[in-house]
């Protein structure tokens, strides 16, 4: 009766990160007849045993720095037959991870939302100070004016031209505020540093601003003429 | 006669040890970032990070990592942009790894290869010098590695339109206790 064709089993041998694993010893014994053929693996991580019959077999799987790693195969068929096996660090010479380190998963993960978030807060922010050097020239002009504005120098044109520029810097004070104001806040976040004198005075001086041009505008000749003569 | 001398002889001689597995962890660290400006200059500094080494055969390998939101200079809303532009919700530690032979590991001057990954790139730092001084089961080291913000893709912040300068060297301070 002929003996059946020899069967190749051959594979990688490759750690957690996939990496090969060279020189590794490769025990394959025959459940059956207790044969056992050995081999090692190539500079590749790769192996390769010939001439094998079918059957049951136990592979074995040694490495320095490595879990030794059993695996069952059965072969059936005439030609080449593939395993592959990945091993396990073997336990204090594996390479430190995050875990290890204490930092959880939390921790070590990344939001993709929460980084969107802060990129709509930085082009808000960033929106918010343009403007608000864009509304320093109408500010500068509307207290240059002032002067024509009230008392007894003040013409209508000039009175008109003050309202006006005080006008659009508010509007502008307004939308420059805005940008800041609805920018996203990152909770739980104590603000430290030079922003907080930028974020005070910014609410005192819009009052104290209204409170200094309307005070000008009480002033007009309009109001002078009610007094008795 | 002469079987039993070289008998006790082989029992008195002294043993070649073997490389001991051995572990390392890190006590104390500051790691500082450095950013200039034409007109300012910053520093953020963490307290956070953590460290561990797992020396096997004679080679140490050693995990550092630090999130990036630990890093404070002083002033929130700079670094609440710090973390805007080095993508660190995304990604939020910074970690560097490196292997050395476990025999430098004494005192002197030492030359190590970093990986580093930070902002959601790893780069690789050669000969980086860290000074090392030894006391008892404990190791410092300081240092300091030569990053730019290139090295990592980060679009450098701009303050008046005039943007900081790419280098961003972080200096190491770190103390080590072997296990």
């Amino acid at each position: 009766m002929p003996q059946p064709a020899g069967i190749t089993l051959s594979g990688a041998i490759t750690d957690a990160s996939r990496a090969a694993v060279p020189n590794a010893k490769i025990s394959v014994k025959n459940v059956a007849t207790g044969q056992v053929t050995e081999t090692q693996t190539s500079p590749a991580g790769t192996y390769s045993i010939a001439n094998l019959t079918p059957g049951e077999y136990e592979i074995s799987v040694a490495a320095d720095g490595f879990d030794t790693k059993v695996a069952k195969v059965r072969l059936a068929e005439a030609g080449q037959q593939a395993l592959d096996l990945a091993l396990t660090a073997a336990a204090g010479t594996a390479a430190p991870s995050l875990a290890d380190l204490g930092f959880t998963p939390a921790q070590a993960q990344g939001s993709a939302q929460e980084q969107a978030w802060l990129d709509k807060r930085s082009h808000m922010l960033k929106i918010h100070q343009r403007l608000g050097l864009i509304t320093a020239a109408p500010l500068v002009a509307t207290l240059i004016t002032s002067s024509g504005a009230g008392g007894r120098n003040s013409s209508a044109s000039g009175r008109e031209l003050h309202a006006a520029l005080g006008a659009t810097t508010a509007g502008l004070y307004l939308t420059t505020a805005s940008f800041a104001i609805f920018a996203p806040k990152v909770p739980s976040v104590k603000t430290r540093g030079p922003i907080r004198l930028h974020k005070a005075p910014s609410w005192e001086g819009w009052p104290l601003n209204n409170a200094a041009t309307g005070r000008r505008c009480m002033e007009s000749p309009k109001r002078t003429q009610r007094q008795p003569g | 006669m002469t079987a039993t001398l070289l008998t006790v002889l082989l029992l008195v001689a002294p043993l070649r040890p073997a490389a001991a597995d051995g572990q390392w962890v890190l006590d104390q660290s500051t790691p500082t970032y450095h950013i200039s400006h034409p007109q300012h200059q910053s520093e953020g500094i963490s307290h956070e990070a953590r460290g561990k080494g797992v020396c096997h055969a004679g080679q140490c390998d050693f995990l550092i990592a630090v999130p990036v939101k630990s890093f404070d200079s002083g002033d929130t809303n700079r670094d609440l942009h710090m973390l805007q532009v080095t993508r660190g919700a995304e990604f939020p530690m910074v970690t560097v790894r490196t292997r050395l032979p476990e025999a430098v590991l004494g005192s002197g001057t030492i030359h190590a290869v970093l990986e580093i990954q930070f902002a959601g790139q790893t780069a690789q730092y050669k000969e980086v010098v860290f000074q090392l001084t030894a006391h008892g089961n404990q190791i410092r080291l300081t240092g300091t590695v030569p990053a730019t913000l290139s090295d990592f893709k980060i679009d450098p912040p701009s303050l008046l339109a005039i943007p900081v300068k790419n280098e961003m060297p972080v200096r190491v301070d770190m103390t080590w206790h072997s296990l």
